[in-house]
């Protein structure tokens, strides 16, 4: 086949790579501490033989993959006034602890469990500094501080009950989504400098919706510009043929 | 094509999400009503490129990966279990819960269900019972001849009775308190069940610490704030809208790509 296909090819997949991307973010536009993507691609060159007329080796570029960046960048904060909604401000991520082991998340939507155990959504722990999070029958207005520390009142008199973790990574963006907005990473976590939290608050996704229905189009109209250069390529291959295979009478 | 999915995952989320709205928007005037709200999750990725994976034997790394999503889902709607504002109503069997803790009713089947709805009357039997009938527990009965009817903070019931001006103790009532509150099961009926979610229940007298305390005459109303569901519906509307914008440009992608053919 003729190499300006392919190259129209490897653009077409790129398009609905694209798009792929493009439509998780705007499926997540409400999913807390969602953070948006961007699919990322690299030119690619191949050497081929020169076609008629032409001396030297030609080269010809094909696009790739060369991944999916994440935006780190804050997410608007939401007011919930549920005493166990937490939002991140700054750097950090909340611990939870799975069946597979520690996860990361800054989905800050907490309530209690069975056993006044502080759990997520699907029921894993929220990790404190020392462990899971337990409040307990006594513990009235349960308040969380700046800094984490978490506090209450007990019979009128205060009572500190811990101190949510928050950590840090070395290296954000090699974190591996796993879905149900938690994160996995082989890296060791160091708790986080610049981190603030806000009770009763919700992170929202920073996805701007704006920002991905306009690249939503660019990529559609890119899409299309191809799809009709792989037409004219078509149509060409096609008169090439008729013409040149017409037997003179 | 993938995002043909995902969009369609994102559209069944916001749809959820509106009737959420919908539904604490319809029970605005619902005594005792506690605001709902969705939260969604991520679903599954697909790795193409997992991040950090190597790129060569120098040990470089790949700073990003290609992570592919799913799509979204609702993961829960939970209760938002904050106060609502009290309103006066001057029926003495209206009973308002000023902090944590539900009324125990007993159901017709006899089982036990809590509420926040304290809009009581009484039954031909003189029993204090809820707008369904159901008793209020532990059973408190008003004598047939009682003039007036008080109730304390701490939930103590005192009646007075005619031809006798010391008013006599009829009943006191009780508030029952849960681990976790958003665990309990709404059956509709300002009625929730225990779960195994919400932990075991625990009994104490309005006013003792933890537990909120009793105002007589006035009713709790739903915690639902207008302003904040309507801003949520069209957020909710417009984060429908785009999905299927994407919808449609994958479909018109996917419709050029069977013209090329032609």
């Amino acid at each position: 086949m003729d190499n300006s296909l392919l190259v129209s090819l490897s653009q077409q997949l790129a398009a609905y790579r694209s798009m792929d991307v493009i439509a998780n973010n705007l499926a997540n536009i409400s999913t807390p501490g969602f953070k948006r993507e961007s699919a990322k691609f690299e030119e690619y060159i191949t050497r081929v033989a020169p076609s008629e007329g032409q001396t030297g080796m030609q080269s010809v570029s094909f696009v790739k993959d060369a991944g999916v960046s994440r935006d780190l960048s804050q997410g608007n904060v939401q007011t919930t006034g549920a005493p166990f909604d937490f939002a991140i401000n700054g750097n950090g991520y909340f611990v939870v602890q799975t069946p597979q082991g520690m996860r990361y998340t800054r989905d800050g939507h907490f309530t209690l469990d069975a056993n006044g155990q502080v759990v997520n959504s699907d029921g894993y722990a929220l990790q404190g500094d020392s462990g899971a999070i337990t409040i307990t029958p006594a513990d009235t207005n349960v308040h969380v501080g700046q800094d984490g520390i978490i506090s209450s009142t007990v019979n009128g008199l205060a009572s500190q009950i811990g101190k949510l973790q928050v950590v840090d990574f070395a290296n954000e963006r090699t974190l591996v989504k796993e879905g149900a907005n938690l994160y996995s990473t082989s890296q060791t976590p160091t708790t986080a400098a610049n981190a603030t939290i806000g009770q009763g608050m919700l992170e929202s996704s920073n996805v701007q919706s704006v920002l991905e229905i306009s690249h939503m189009i660019e990529v559609m109209r890119a899409y299309q510009a191809t799809a009709s250069l792989s037409q004219s390529q078509e149509d060409m291959i096609r008169q090439a043929v008729t013409r040149l295979g017409a037997t003179p009478n | 094509m993938r995002a043909l999915s995902i969009a369609s995952t994102g559209m069944l989320a916001q749809q959820t999400n509106v009737e959420v709205i919908a539904n604490n928007l319809a029970n605005m005037n619902t005594t005792g009503f506690k605001q709902q709200r969705s939260e969604f999750q991520d679903l599954l990725y697909q790795n193409v490129m997992t991040p950090g994976a190597q790129t060569s034997d120098q040990g470089t790394f790949a700073p990003n990966g290609i992570q592919i999503g799913a799509g979204v889902k609702t993961a829960a709607t939970y209760r938002v279990t904050t106060q609502g504002d009290l309103t006066s109503t001057s029926n003495p069997y209206d009973v308002a819960i000023q902090g944590p803790g539900y009324f125990r009713i007993q159901q017709s089947d006899g089982t036990d269900g809590y509420t926040r709805a304290g809009n009581f009357s009484l039954s031909p039997q003189g029993q204090l019972v809820t707008q369904d009938g159901m008793l209020v527990q532990p059973g408190i009965a008003i004598p047939a001849n009682t003039i007036t009817v008080q109730i304390n903070a701490q939930g103590q019931v005192n009646a007075t009775v005619a031809g006798n001006a010391t008013p006599q103790t009829v009943g006191q009532l009780e508030l029952t308190r849960f681990p976790n509150e958003a665990g309990l099961n709404a059956i509709g009926g300002n009625i929730l069940l225990e779960t195994a979610a919400s932990g075991s229940p625990q009994a104490g007298v309005p006013g003792s610490p933890g537990y909120g305390t009793v105002q007589q005459g006035f009713l709790e109303t739903s915690n639902v704030n207008s302003v904040d569901e309507i801003t949520s519906l069209i957020t909710a509307q417009r984060a429908y809208e785009m999905n299927s914008k994407v919808i449609t440009a994958a479909d018109q992608m996917l419709q050029q790509t069977s013209q090329m053919a032609a």
